[in-house]
């Protein structure tokens, strides 16, 4: 069991919400997926492969059969499955520091949320509210999503190369590969293990 | 759609985990222990299923409960919580967990009330749905990308490095034709295999 | 905020004195009510953040503790257990943290480390005999009190080149720019050390990044331990002796420089970000500029936002990879919480840059940086920006200088189509530097001494 595979953690987080607040959520997670200024943050950051919020309403948690006891909940609840790179310490950091607007208008509908700022209290609070891993798998276990991204971009750039290089006579082909390095210089880091966690 | 970034399919399913008071170890327990025993790289389930990006398996014993002056409540059931972030659509997904994983699907979900095996792909299908939950918000930072995209993209990325190095201040008479040699080999590779922590050693055999 | 009283804090926390010469004395607690008698009479010595009005005196003193320090010290132990976890744990037992593994783990560590170590008594002075006096005084001290004992010592100094007193290292760097500005903490102030601001301009940091008990960063006081009177104007050290391969480094630079179309020196400052000179090559890429180091309003003034593909300053390179500035974006706001203020002295003999040197004699840098977290400032630039790239967007690639390489690994010094700055790879990377040994070092106000000395330390 470990919520640590490769460089990736898998966080998952559950709050309850009072189910009127829960509307307001939506309506917040709407605007955000059409007008995006927390997604431009979140690519900026370049830490997290996916994520995801899930609302569950109290009812709406699944009952397969009639012998499944029926629940009786008061509290919507919300849940975050995210995909990260870095340490728990450095990620939480990280959002608290530059994405505390969009993490408050996602976390202040649950209940006993203390503000992403100062970091903190907010770290206890998902302390509180995090669930561990049993199992977890990634595809790439050796890449971030920075060397992800650095990879296709190598790819497309070698294609292009390669498909530049075609015929090319020699006298060409120094100038030409020369522009390749400068198009890929900064995308060729080494993948491998990650820093321990802390 | 909300359970879609590009095109990415965020799945989450939260499956109720029976409940057995005569046990010797309850069912949700019993699911613990398989997924300890399940390797996490490529040899594992999500290896075979290969459109998997990433996924989970989560036993959720209960709701938080984050003190005064909140209520505290509880769940009746456990559920056991499945997020997976796969290339393409639900079914074909669902149809090929059920095919290539049939056993690690059958140990894990048997603990599950309403599961009707693996057999009837229908069925599967069909129980595996009325367990999901609709993703509210997803985010992907690559999301118009396969995992086999993905995986070459990684390795090409590692050859290429060794590629620069080892031919770093040749002359140009020496490089095209190295260069050459290098994209024939680089293109008869094996294709890289999910899961795996090998890349770097084998690119390195293979140049 | 309120105004800091310079005569309670360590003039060592406070700024580097910038004296040629130095020891520092690794002591160990014989006896905790002789200790604290001791620590009672070494408190006239210390030497504050007072200001020199009336000229440099000879020589200055300063004191700080491992826990195994205040343990010997006989704190009450809720005090003790409320120290931030890792100063508890020690520098040793972090290694995995700090990647002092391979070449850099405990086993090739200095005889000294395989002691006890309480106390780091730290003394720099003007001269020769000044410090010769100074220790001997102390070491007196000591003696008379019967509270602790000398269990080694390191020597310290500026490299003297040609009769001169430098700021060189001894890879032939000129050191010592670029220290970060404290609200609050006067010293000189050059624009560049601080942290930006939304309209590109330079400010201070929050006190609380460098001392216990000020609102730091993230606008919260830094863990601190208990009672609050212990740990307001004290400080974190981390001390690490940084061996270095001068025969090695000096061969592998001449090997790449003389593939690098750009030369040897240009190689030189793409691994730093400095020329050997000290010019930053973000502001000056194609060659040293003796009036852009003279002038302090731009030696340190510089930023990566124009350069953020590494063109003129590569983005491995160390005063990059040590201090990203605005290269990641969000004005900066990921950086300010990762500043250290560094105190390093070289040990050792320089050895004339026409000869290649030896890896085996004894000379490096003695590293040592103040902060009021080891977790989240020296820890996290050591794990995340040192010895992994991920941030830089450079994958697990270490940075060049001083990352733990094992003979593998390698970096990228990014270019231009430009035939003298051409992309270029350097790789099977050694060594350069070695750790042989340090700890974690609670470095207390003077008020904290005299309680510590006078046993007056509450559990709460």
């Amino acid at each position: 069991m470990s919520n640590i595979h490769g460089k990736a953690y898998a966080m998952n987080t559950v709050s309850p919400m009072k189910p009127w607040k829960t509307y307001i959520l939506r309506l917040f997670f709407f605007i955000w997926r059409h007008y995006k200024p927390l997604g431009d943050g979140l690519v900026q950051l370049s830490f997290i492969h996916f994520a995801r919020w899930v609302i569950v309403p109290r009812c709406a948690f699944p009952r397969l059969s009639e012998q499944q006891p029926k629940d009786d909940l008061q509290y919507d609840y919300l849940f975050f499955f995210s995909n990260f790179n870095g340490t728990w310490n450095q990620y939480i950091d990280a959002f608290s520091a530059v994405l505390f607007f969009g993490l408050n208008n996602i976390w202040r509908w649950s209940e006993k949320f203390p503000g992403s700022v100062p970091v903190t209290p907010f770290k206890s609070f998902i302390v509180r509210g995090q669930v561990e891993t049993d199992y977890y798998y990634t595809a790439y276990p050796h890449a971030t999503t920075n060397d992800v991204k650095a990879a296709h971009r190598v790819q497309a750039a070698l294609g292009d190369f390669a498909r530049q290089m075609e015929g090319m006579p020699p006298a060409k082909f120094a100038d030409a590969y020369l522009q390749f390095l400068v198009k890929v210089q900064g995308d060729l880091g080494e993948t491998g293990e990650a820093p321990v966690g802390t | 759609m909300a359970n879609k970034s590009g095109s990415i399919y965020g799945l989450t399913i939260l499956s109720p985990v029976k409940d057995d008071p005569h046990a010797e170890i309850s069912p949700s327990l019993a699911v613990r222990m398989y997924l300890q025993t399940l390797p996490v790289d490529g040899r594992g389930p999500f290896g075979r299923v290969s459109s998997t990006h990433m996924a989970r398996l989560v036993v959720l014993d209960d709701v938080v409960y984050f003190g005064m002056p909140s209520c505290e409540e509880h769940l009746k059931s456990k559920y056991l919580i499945f997020e997976s972030n796969f290339d393409g659509e639900l079914e074909p997904y669902l149809k090929q967990l059920a095919a290539e994983a049939s056993d690690e699907v059958h140990n894990i979900w048997q603990h599950c009330i309403g599961y009707p095996g693996v057999q009837n792909v229908d069925a599967f299908i069909a129980y595996m749905k009325r367990c999901q939950v609709e993703t509210t918000f997803y985010f992907a930072d690559v999301n118009n990308k396969t995992v086999q995209q993905t995986l070459q993209a990684l390795q090409t990325q590692s050859a290429v490095a060794s590629f620069i190095e080892k031919n770093q201040g040749k002359p140009s008479e020496e490089l095209q034709p190295a260069f050459i040699e290098f994209m024939s080999r680089l293109n008869k590779a094996p294709r890289p295999k999910p899961g795996s922590t090998k890349g770097k050693e084998l690119t390195d055999e293979l140049l | 905020m309120s105004k800091l009283d310079i005569t309670d804090i360590q003039g060592f926390a406070l700024r580097g004195y910038n004296f040629p010469f130095a020891r520092f004395l690794f002591l160990k607690i014989s006896d905790k009510q002789k200790g604290r008698e001791c620590i009672g009479r070494l408190v006239k010595y210390i030497t504050t953040g007072e200001r020199w009005d009336q000229g440099k005196p000879k020589t200055t003193v300063n004191i700080a503790f491992t826990y195994k320090g205040l343990v010997a010290l006989g704190l009450p132990e809720p005090s003790l257990l409320s120290f931030p976890v890792e100063f508890v744990q020690g520098m040793k037992a972090r290694g995995a943290i700090l990647s002092d593994t391979g070449k850099n783990s405990p086993h090739h560590w200095d005889a000294v480390w395989e002691h006890e170590v309480h106390a780091w008594l730290g003394v720099f002075a003007q001269s020769q005999p000044d410090l010769e006096y100074q220790c001997s005084e102390l070491l007196t001290l000591l003696q008379e009190s019967g509270g602790a004992t000398k269990i080694d010592s390191q020597d310290a100094g500026a490299l003297q080149i040609n009769g001169q007193i430098t700021t060189k290292e001894h890879f032939g760097y000129t050191d010592g720019f670029g220290n970060p500005e404290f609200m609050g903490v006067e010293k000189d102030s050059q624009p560049g050390q601080g942290k930006l601001t939304a309209d590109g301009k330079w400010t201070p940091l929050a006190t609380g990044e460098l001392l216990l008990e000020y609102a730091d960063e993230a606008g919260e006081l830094p863990v601190a331990p208990l009672p609050h009177l212990l740990a307001s104007n004290g400080t974190f050290m981390v001390y690490r002796k940084l061996h270095q391969n001068v025969a090695t480094f000096r061969k592998y630079l001449m090997e790449k420089g003389a593939l690098y179309p750009g030369g040897t020196e240009k190689l030189a400052s793409k691994f730093i970000g400095r020329w050997r000179d000290g010019t930053p090559v973000e502001l000056s890429p194609s060659e040293p500029s003796p009036a852009i180091v003279g002038d302090k309003s731009r030696n340190v003034n510089f930023t990566f936002g124009n350069d953020l593909d590494g063109a003129r300053c590569p983005v491995g390179a160390h005063v990059r990879r040590t201090n990203p500035r605005d290269a990641f974006g969000f004005n900066g706001k990921l950086i300010n919480r990762r500043r250290i203020s560094r105190r390093g002295m070289p040990y050792g003999p320089y050895t004339p840059e026409d000869q290649p040197g030896t890896d085996d004699e004894e000379h490096g840098m003695i590293f040592m940086a103040l902060n009021a977290s080891l977790f989240r400032q020296f820890e996290f630039v050591q794990q995340q920006w040192i010895e992994y790239g991920n941030d830089a967007r450079q994958g697990n690639d270490k940075d060049i200088l001083i990352g733990n390489h094992g003979g593998s690994g390698k970096v990228m010094i990014q270019g231009t189509t430009d035939p003298n700055n051409p992309p270029f790879l350097c790789g099977a990377l050694p060594n350069f530097v070695e750790l042989r040994g340090g700890d974690y070092f609670f470095v207390p106000s003077i008020t904290a001494l005299r309680m510590i000395a006078a046993n007056s330390v509450d559990p709460r």
